[in-house]
């Protein structure tokens, strides 16, 4: 009897469907909500138009609320890049034991809440501070320095509390490159650092899009942390959209904040995977 | 032997009843009051309920706690079918509920408390049952002269000391009118409370997000003086955190906080006796002592402790010494004042 086993490679995409339908009810239901409630005119929900949209996008206030935001996420995914690029550099290099230490040091940050890490760097920033009594033990400055409420602050803790998603993602990347590609480069007789940016850092790009995209995703998006060490004078869409949904029960226009915030983000995205694509075809050649 | 296609299908029922308890018993649900979070969940847990039980003879009640916000959003949700029966408002979401028709009037006539009740308290569409306080918050370690007039936030003393919130919170907002109101303004004109605010900049040291936040900030040593809620501040001293309250000789703010009966609940007789029981003497003076101190509006309760010796002696003496303001006016133009907040305000 002849029996047709299945390849064994193949998945059956049904495999997907309850996680499918999960997605479809609890996200893209909501979403088709969203999009509809952003098309109504009034408070009310009576009469369909472009109202909303036209309040926020011909709104000078509301562009620049929408501009810093990304403007705050860009600058957090640099400082994290560059502050993260070396440790994982480090962590790849290093011995065994030192690695396992290492890496759970980066992951420790995720194990505790958001709500927690943000208030230690209130206790950091504060007036009463860990930085402003040093500064001011060691007679760098007679009064407190404003650090909480600015928004250096909310891009330094930003930056501590989104790092391991920058981390990760280049450490996978580092770890797989092949180290023979650097002994060959510098046999070829080039330097470190011409190693570095010429073989380490363009075949280390995916890995750094990948942190990129998700460093700045949760960067603009932490209303927790941006709330909280940003201050309630600080304004970032996610407040923003609060304000109106919450304090004012304007649904319609924070549901087209929503929108307008989300298509902005997936621009973003698309530019990362762009940069992205065009590394791919550097590092081939 | 059972077949796969039944598991799964037994596995996805008891999944689905887990998830969504209310299909197994949809009809006859208890009482479900929506209070608010934290020290106002504990002190209905230990002291509303307990009554509501006694006077309804142990009929069953659930407390769920969230923002005056959410439970809008979940009874305009369900209009029809209620999930919650009683809820608790600050003045702005109140006026927007009883705006969107999701409230029934209080059955005044059959009220056995709603004519003891002070005037202020007195509403038809929900009558309150308490009030929150919003007067000076100091730190008596830093600040040794007790404040006496909201005039002494401005002092050039404190510069980069004093705290506010936004205007998200009702304690934001009501106090930008109070202190327009200090300056010749009123609820229908807030213009010279943002020039007060104006001036105010030296002196900030922070715009918390939330009044949460604000009072978390004497503690850190962030800010030293600033206006405060009564009941925040209380429970920061509980926990040995230097603060003070003062009442301003402009009077301290009060804020009513309404409870109402849901439009369409299915248990309406039993959301009338939890309210009966908020407005009771024996429960809004069990709710005065310590560590609750939550304000009295029954005139039968006789006003004692922390609450006599900081806010008033008694409901006359209350009546001169807080200051209510008109939140039908100030909802009508709050959306403007936050978004010049958002556009004025920055530290």
């Amino acid at each position: 009897m002849a029996t047709a086993f299945p390849p064994v490679t193949r998945y059956e995409l049904k495999l997907a469907a309850p996680l499918a339908g999960f997605y479809l009810v609890f996200f893209v239901g909501p979403l088709v909500l969203l999009t509809i409630v952003s098309f109504y005119t009034d408070t009310k929900m009576t009469a369909f138009g472009l109202t909303q949209y036209a309040r926020f996008l011909l709104d000078p206030f509301s562009l620049a609320v929408l501009a810093s935001t990304l403007w705050l996420g860009l600058k957090v995914t640099l400082l994290c890049l560059l502050l993260g690029y070396p440790l994982a550099f480090v962590i790849t290099r290093s011995p065994n034991w030192l690695q396992g230490l290492l890496i759970i040091v980066v992951i420790l940050p995720l194990l505790t809440s958001v709500v927690v890490r943000t208030f230690a760097w209130i206790v950091i920033l504060g007036r009463q501070g860990i930085v402003n009594s040093t500064l001011m033990a060691l007679g760098l400055a007679d009064t407190p320095l404003r650090l909480l409420y600015t928004e250096s602050g909310v891009v330094v803790a930003l930056a501590q509390v989104q790092m391991p998603l920058m981390v990760l993602p280049l450490i996978t990347a580092i770890s797989r490159i092949d180290p023979n590609l650097q002994d060959a480069s510098s046999a070829l007789g080039a330097g470190a650092w011409r190693t570095f940016f010429r073989v380490t850092l363009p075949l280390s790009l995916p890995g750094i899009v990948a942190g990129s995209l998700l460093t700045f995703a949760a960067a603009i998006t932490a209303f927790i942390t941006q709330s909280l060490v940003g201050g309630g004078q600080m304004l970032f869409m996610p407040m923003y959209l609060y304000q109106q949904a919450s304090t004012l029960n304007n649904w319609p226009f924070a549901a087209a904040i929503a929108i307008i915030f989300l298509i902005a983000v997936l621009g973003c995205v698309t530019i990362f995977n762009q940069l992205g694509r065009l590394s791919r075809g550097y590092a081939q050649v | 032997m059972l077949d796969r296609r039944q598991m799964m299908m037994t596995a996805l029922t008891l999944g689905a009843l887990h998830a969504f308890p209310g299909i197994s018993r949809a009809q006859a649900r208890r009482l479900v009051f929506a209070t608010f979070t934290g020290s106002w969940e504990e002190a209905h847990r230990d002291v509303l309920v307990p009554a509501y039980r006694k006077m309804t003879n142990n009929a069953d009640i659930a407390l769920d706690p969230m923002l005056s916000v959410d439970q809008i959003a979940k009874v305009t949700a369900a209009r029809a079918n209620p999930p919650i029966d009683v809820m608790l408002h600050d003045p702005g979401p109140a006026l927007v509920a009883i705006g969107q028709d999701l409230v029934e009037p209080y059955p005044v006539a059959q009220s056995a408390y709603y004519k003891d009740l002070i005037s202020d308290a007195q509403v038809e569409t929900g009558p309150a049952p308490f009030f929150q306080v919003v007067g000076i918050t100091y730190n008596p370690d830093k600040i040794k002269t007790p404040p006496t007039s909201w005039k002494d936030i401005w002092d050039p003393k404190y510069k980069g000391r004093v705290g506010i919130t936004n205007l998200n919170s009702t304690l934001g907002t009501g106090w930008l009118v109070e202190i327009a109101r200090m300056h010749g303004g009123s609820e229908k004109d807030v213009s010279a409370g943002f020039k007060a605010l104006e001036d105010l900049k030296p002196n900030l040291g922070a715009v918390a997000a939330n009044p949460g936040q604000l009072a978390t900030l004497y503690q850190q040593g962030q800010i030293d003086i600033g206006p405060g809620n009564f009941n925040a501040i209380q429970i920061l001293k509980a926990r040995g955190v230097p603060v003070e309250f003062v009442a301003p000789k402009e009077g301290a703010i009060a804020f009513k906080t309404t409870i109402h009966i849901v439009k369409n609940t299915p248990n309406k007789e039993l959301a009338f006796k939890l309210i009966e029981a908020a407005l009771s003497p024996e429960v809004q003076g069990k709710l005065m002592e310590s560590p609750y101190l939550i304000v009295p509006t029954n005139t039968k309760v006789k006003m004692g402790g922390e609450v006599a010796k900081a806010l008033a002696k008694d409901h006359a003496d209350m009546k001169k010494k807080f200051v209510f303001q008109d939140w039908v006016e100030i909802n009508k133009q709050r959306s403007a004042w936050i978004e010049k907040f958002n556009r004025e305000i920055k530290i």
